[in-house]
């Protein structure tokens, strides 16, 4: 009964661990879903108005898609391939992070990584940190 | 929009939160008490969708495609989390659940944030 209400005991996480790789997963796949349903939303209904922020709204949105998918499937390609997104995402975090506290009037809508990410709690700042941490972790074990 | 049922929800996504944390420190995949808070959760989410659809109007919110996608998207997110945590044989299972919680009590707000930007 208190297995039932409680959770069973759990499994021992096996070698090269697959649960926090989950929860990373699970963050990014919310983060693809947040930014590319408000990339749709700019694109769709205001495109004239910040072409700019909104390309670079979609194009966060591409890349936190490859990432989930990527470490969704696991395996060397896909650690490679989530790698790869992942140290995109950062330089994008910092570079637009940057530009958008320089020079504001060039970014005149929100976009997932203004601000480094303020609009969402800066998550998007601590996300990539977190995934690099886990990728290089796992290759070491 | 209700600033009430948002409170309620907000603090159903808290208990939930803090249920998924404790079943990962206490080394447990998730049991009926998850399955029970993210059922209620996703009971309130379901009463925010109809009370607020049903209270649109013309520039009521002013960003409609916005609050119309948070306001039903944020249905999938306790599905989503319970189905992952319950596949999850490691003790992560609970903290996939809390993270999905968590997600719904930061989205409430920025709905509630939507709703009261008005177009007039």
């Amino acid at each position: 009964m208190r297995d039932r209400g409680l959770g069973r005991p759990a499994e021992a996480a096996a070698p090269g661990s697959t649960g926090p790789a989950r929860v990373l997963v699970l963050l990014y796949g919310i983060f693809a879903l947040a930014a590319g349903a408000r990339a749709g939303v700019q694109l769709a209904t205001r495109f004239q108005e910040a072409p700019l922020a909104y390309l670079l709204s979609a194009f966060a949105a591409a890349v936190y898609v490859v990432a989930t998918v990527a470490l969704a499937r696991g395996g060397r390609g896909g650690r490679r391939t989530a790698l790869a997104a992942i140290l995109v995402e950062l330089a994008g975090v910092l570079v637009i992070g940057t530009l958008s506290l320089a020079d504001p009037a060039a970014f005149p809508d929100e976009t997932v990584w203004s601000g480094y990410g303020r609009g969402y709690g800066y998550v998007p700042l601590v996300l990539p940190v977190l995934g690099l941490l886990l990728l290089t972790r796992r290759r070491g074990a | 929009m209700s600033l009430a049922l948002v409170v309620a929800i907000t603090a159903v996504a808290a208990l939930v939160v803090l249920a998924g944390l404790a079943s990962t420190v206490a080394r447990r995949r998730t049991g009926l008490v998850h399955l029970a808070g993210a059922g209620l959760l996703e009971a309130l989410l379901v009463v925010q969708a109809v009370l607020a659809f049903a209270r649109m109007g013309d520039g009521t919110p002013a960003d409609t495609p916005t609050f119309l996608g948070y306001l039903f998207g944020v249905l999938l997110i306790p599905v989503a989390g319970v189905l992952w945590a319950q596949a999850e044989r490691t003790r992560w299972a609970g903290t996939v659940l809390a993270v999905a919680a968590a997600a719904v009590g930061v989205m409430v707000w920025r709905l509630l944030q939507l709703w009261e930007t008005t177009g007039a």
